[in-house]
C-alpha cells in the first residue's frame, strides 16, 4: 500500500524544504519514497507544490490524488482540495472550517520556534501524528539536517515537530502510514546524479549559463568542485559555454554544460563544431515546454528531434534520455565514455520532472573513477590529427605533448589544416560518420517491463519511465496483458533489432510529452515501426499512471 | 612584400596584405620571446587573420566565427602551463565576439589577443566593420557608415584589461616589441589591436593613411594611469598613438582556483 502527500503553498514558504525533509525521513526509515515537484516561474508567491508518494513496495512515479494535503496557506486548500481523494484529509493554514483541520502553523511556529519560517517543521510533525508513526524518526533526520546550524536551532526544530504532532493527535490514525519494507535508506534525484556521475567520470571542466531545469546539474557540480579537482565557471552565454568546452576537451579533460532547449537553440553552431573538431563534448539538456521562453518551469519531451537535428551538416552524436535517478548516473557515465571512444559530441535529454525527481537508491557510488580518454600519450612527430582509420577514430593526442595537434572548423585534411580539395572533403566526411558504425554496435538495448506474449505494447523513452511502468502494472491487475518497451538510448537507434523484439502483429502507443509523437516518427523512420497510436501530452505536465491507464481504456 | 610562410601551403591572402608583415612579426615575437612552439597553441575564429595559425608552426584551435576567446579561455584554465595565443580580427573580436571580449577582460583570463584590424570585412568582400570609419561606403553601407566605429582601446581601459596595447603591421619593429611584450606579460588577459591596411577593401586606410598618423607613445606615459591612458585611446585621426597604452595589476582568473595550485587539470586527470 501507498499513500501520496501533498505539500502546498507559495514560494518561499519552505515546501520543497518540507517535502525533502519527508522524502528523506521516511527513506531513512526504509520506507519506499517518490517525490516529485511541480512549481510556477517566480521567486515569491504563486502556487508550488511538493509530492512525497510513501510505500512499502517500490514507486516509480507520482499519482494524481493526494490521500493527505498540507496546505501552507488557504490559497493552496482551495486550488488543490478538490484533488484529495476520497478517504482523504487536508490539513491547512487557516480558519478551523467543518471536515479539515485547521492549524495555525506559522503562529505556533513563532511561540514554539520563534519564527514562523518553522512552520513547515510543524506541519511535517502533524503530517507523522496522522499517519501514525513515530516522531523519533522524524526528530533524527531534523538533527542531522540542522546540526550545523547548531544546538539551538536543532531543539527548536524539534520542538517545533513535536508541537505540530501534538496537535494532530486527535486526528492519529484517520490515515494509515505505510509500514518500512527495507527500502534502500538513501535518497536520490536525478539532477544530482547528472553531476555525480560527471564528476566520478572525470569531468574536470564544466560551464553553463543558468536556466531551469538543467541549473540543479551546475550548480551541484560547483558544490563538489573542491573535492573532484573540477573548474566550475558560469558562461557569458551558452553560445561561449559550447565553445569553451571544445576547447576544454580539446586541451585534454572531459567537460561538460548544462541547458535547456532556449541554450541549446543557442549552441547549436558550437554543437556542430564539435562534431567537425570530434572532440567528445558532453551536454545535458533538461527539456522544458517551448517554443521560445514556453512555460519555464514546466515538463515536456519535445527537443528529442531538435536535439537530434541540431547543428548544420551531418555528422555522428549519441542521445541518451534516462528515466530514473540511477540512470541519470549510469548514462552520464556511459555517456562520457562513449563520446571519448568515438570522439563525437553526446547530450543527454532530460526535463523537469526528471530533474527534480526523487527515490530511493542503494546509494551512488561517489569514489573518482575516471573514464579512459583513449589518449594518445606518445604521439611521434609527424602526428596527424585526423589521420583516416577503419572505424573513423583517429588517435587523438593533446596539445603541449610532443606533437603538434592541429583543429579546423573549415574542412581539413588529415593534419588538421585547412582544405578545400573536394576529394579530401569525401573521404574526411566518410571517416567521421563511419564512427556511427561502432556507436550502432553498442546502443543500450531498451528496457522490456510486462508478459513477454503481451499483445499490447507501451512505447516510453526518458521520464516517462516510471509512469508508464506503473499503468502498465495497473492494467495488467485489471486484465492486460500490456508491456512497455522504454528507451533510455535515443540514438543511434538500432531499428532492425527493434523491429524483431516488437514482432509483428502487435498494437503500439507511444506514450510521448510531446504533440507530435517524435519518437515514434524516429521509429518509424528506421524503419522499426510502422502503424502506432500516439499517446501525447503537451501541457506541461508529466503523466502519471492512472492517466495514461484511463487513456488507454 | 613577398609572402614567406612557415609552411609551404596554399596561402589564401591578397598580394599585400598585412597579414604578411603580422605573421613574419608573430614568427620573430614567438622565438624572441622563447616560446616552444610545442607548448603554444594559437586560437583563432574566422575571417583571414584567423587564417594565420594554419601559415605557422603551433598547436592550433581555428574554431567558429567570433568565438575564439570562449575556448582559449577553456584551454588555458584545463592546462595552464600551454601559452595560449587568439589571432583574430576585427569583425571576429569586435563584432559577432564582443560579448566574449568583454568578458575575457572582466575573468582576467592570462590569454593574448592578437586583433588584426583594418577596419573592413576582408573574406566577405569589402563590407563595413566595427571600426570602419562613420561615412565609410561599401557595396553594402551604399551611403557610408551610419554607426559610430567600436573604440577596443577605451572599452579594454575601462573594464580594466591587465594589457593594452596598440601597434601598426607597417611598423614591424614596433609590432613585433609589442607582441613580445604581451607574451611576456604575465598578469592576465593582453589585447594587441593591429591596425593593418586591407589593399584590396579598404582603399581609404591605407599603408600609407595609417603610416603617416601613427605616432609612437611618449617614453613619459605611465601605462598604470587610467586617465592618461583613456586619453590616447580617444586619439584617432590626424594622429593615432601606438605602443603599450594601459596596465593594472589584477589576479589572473586562473590564479582563483584552488584546483589549480595543485597542477593542471590535464596533469590531475590520471584516467
Amino acid at each position: 500500500m501507498d499513500l501520496n502527500i501533498r505539500i502546498a503553498g507559495a514560494a518561499g514558504q519552505g515546501v520543497e524544504t518540507t517535502g525533502d525533509l519527508l522524502a528523506e525521513t521516511f527513506a531513512s526509515q526504509g520506507l519506499y519514497i517518490f517525490a516529485s515537484q511541480t512549481y510556477m516561474s517566480r521567486i515569491r508567491g504563486g502556487l508550488n507544490w511538493y509530492d512525497v508518494r510513501v510505500g512499502d513496495r517500490a514507486l516509480f512515479s507520482g499519482r494524481e490524488k493526494a490521500d493527505l494535503l498540507i496546505a501552507l496557506n488557504e490559497q493552496a486548500l482551495e486550488w488543490l482540495k478538490g484533488d484529495v481523494a476520497d478517504g482523504g484529509l487536508s490539513i491547512y493554514e487557516g480558519v478551523e472550517r467543518p471536515g479539515e483541520i485547521a492549524t495555525a502553523f506559522e503562529k505556533v511556529a513563532k511561540e514554539v520556534g520563534g519564527a514562523a519560517i518553522m512552520a513547515n517543521i510543524v506541519a511535517a510533525g502533524a503530517t507523522f501524528a496522522l499517519l501514525g508513526y513515530d516522531l523519533a524518526g522524524l526528530e533524527a533526520q531534523l538533527a542531522a539536517t540542522f546540526t550545523r546550524k547548531g544546538d539551538a536551532v536543532v531543539s527548536a526544530n524539534i520542538a517545533c515537530a513535536r508541537k505540530g504532532a501534538e496537535l494532530a493527535a486527535p486526528h492519529a490514525g484517520r490515515l494509515r502510514g505505510p509500514q518500512p519494507a527495507g527500502a534502500p535508506r538513501a535518497v536520490c534525484n536525478s539532477a544530482e546524479a547528472v553531476g555525480l556521475g560527471g564528476a566520478t567520470a572525470g569531468v574536470k571542466f564544466a560551464t553553463g549559463y543558468p536556466m531551469t531545469p538543467s541549473t540543479g546539474v551546475l550548480t551541484y557540480l560547483a558544490q563538489v568542485a573542491d573535492r573532484y579537482g573540477i573548474v566550475v565557471e558560469q558562461a557569458e552565454d551558452e553560445i561561449a559555454a559550447i565553445n569553451m568546452i571544445c576547447g576544454a576537451t580539446y586541451a585534454g579533460v572531459p567537460a561538460m554544460t548544462t541547458t535547456s532547449g532556449g541554450g541549446f537553440a543557442l549552441m547549436v553552431e558550437g554543437l556542430a563544431l564539435s562534431g567537425m573538431l570530434e572532440l567528445p563534448v558532453f551536454i545535458f539538456l533538461g527539456q522544458r515546454p517551448g517554443p521560445a521562453t514556453g512555460l519555464p518551469t514546466r515538463t515536456a519531451q519535445q527537443d528529442l528531434m531538435f536535439a537530434l537535428n541540431a547543428g548544420h551538416g551531418e555528422f555522428p552524436r549519441a542521445l541518451f534520455a534516462p528515466g530514473t535517478p540511477q540512470q541519470h548516473y549510469d548514462h552520464t557515465r556511459h555517456g562520457l565514455q562513449l563520446a571519448h571512444k568515438y570522439q563525437t559530441p553526446v547530450i543527454l535529454l532530460s526535463d523537469q520532472f526528471a530533474a527534480d525527481m526523487r527515490m530511493n537508491c542503494t546509494g551512488l557510488d561517489d569514489s573518482y573513477r575516471p573514464i579512459d580518454r583513449h589518449i594518445l600519450s606518445d604521439p611521434p612527430e609527424e602526428y596527424m590529427r585526423y589521420a583516416v582509420t577503419e572505424s573513423g577514430v583517429s588517435p587523438r593526442a593533446l596539445p603541449g605533448s610532443n606533437a603538434f595537434v592541429v583543429l579546423d572548423s573549415d574542412e581539413h585534411d588529415e593534419d588538421g589544416h585547412i582544405t578545400e580539395d573536394l576529394g579530401v572533403r569525401v573521404k574526411m566526411q566518410d571517416k567521421r560518420m563511419r564512427k556511427l558504425d561502432g556507436m550502432v554496435a553498442e546502443v543500450i538495448p531498451p528496457e522490456w517491463h510486462g508478459p513477454p506474449d503481451a499483445e499490447h505494447v507501451l512505447i516510453a523513452w526518458g521520464s516517462s519511465y516510471g509512469p508508464c511502468r506503473e499503468a502498465v502494472d495497473l492494467l495488467n491487475a485489471a486484465g492486460g496483458p500490456v508491456a512497455m518497451l522504454h528507451f533510455s538510448q535515443l540514438w543511434p537507434v538500432n531499428g532492425p533489432a527493434i523491429s524483431d523484439l516488437l514482432g509483428p502483429g502487435r498494437k503500439v502507443t507511444s506514450v510521448e510529452c510531446n504533440q507530435t509523437g517524435q519518437f515514434a516518427r524516429l521509429l518509424r523512420q528506421v524503419g522499426a515501426l510502422s502503424d502506432y497510436d500516439l499517446m501525447a501530452k503537451y501541457n506541461g505536465l508529466p503523466f502519471s499512471a492512472e492517466e495514461i491507464a484511463r487513456r488507454l481504456q | 612584400m613577398n609572402p614567406k610562410p612557415f609552411f609551404d601551403t596554399d596561402v589564401a591572402w591578397c598580394p599585400g596584405c598585412g597579414d604578411y608583415m603580422i605573421l613574419r612579426t608573430i614568427d620573430k615575437a614567438i622565438a624572441a620571446a622563447g616560446i616552444d612552439r610545442k607548448k603554444l597553441v594559437l586560437v583563432s575564429g574566422i575571417g583571414q587573420a584567423a587564417k594565420l595559425p594554419h601559415y605557422t608552426k603551433a598547436n592550433v584551435f581555428n574554431g567558429l566565427h567570433g568565438r575564439a576567446v570562449p575556448p582559449a579561455t577553456a584551454i588555458k584554465l584545463v592546462n595552464h602551463e600551454l601559452e595560449v595565443a587568439i589571432t583574430s580580427g576585427d569583425g571576429d573580436m569586435y563584432g559577432e565576439g564582443g560579448n566574449h571580449l568583454l568578458h575575457a577582460i572582466r575573468r582576467n583570463i592570462g590569454v593574448k589577443a592578437f586583433v588584426h584590424n583594418n577596419q573592413v570585412y576582408g573574406l566577405t568582400k569589402g563590407q563595413a566593420s566595427p571600426t570602419s570609419d562613420l561615412g565609410f561606403v561599401t557595396r553594402l553601407q551604399v551611403h557610408g557608415v551610419y554607426s559610430q566605429p567600436f573604440n577596443p582601446l577605451a572599452i579594454a581601459i575601462v573594464e580594466q584589461c591587465s594589457f593594452v596595447a596598440r601597434s601598426f603591421a607597417g611598423d614591424m619593429e614596433h609590432l613585433q616589441e609589442m607582441m613580445v611584450a604581451a607574451f611576456q606579460h604575465k598578469g592576465g588577459f593582453a589585447l594587441l589591436d593591429i591596425l593593418q591596411p586591407c589593399p584590396t577593401y579598404n582603399r581609404v586606410n591605407t599603408l600609407q593613411w595609417y603610416r603617416q598618423r601613427v605616432q609612437k607613445i611618449d617614453a613619459g606615459h605611465d601605462p598604470y594611469d587610467r586617465h592618461a591612458a583613456l586619453d590616447l585611446a580617444f586619439k584617432w585621426g590626424d594622429e593615432i598613438p601606438i605602443g603599450v597604452i594601459y596596465k593594472c595589476d589584477r589576479p589572473t582568473f586562473e590564479s582563483h582556483f584552488e584546483v589549480l595550485k595543485r597542477g593542471t587539470l590535464v596533469e590531475q586527470y590520471a584516467g
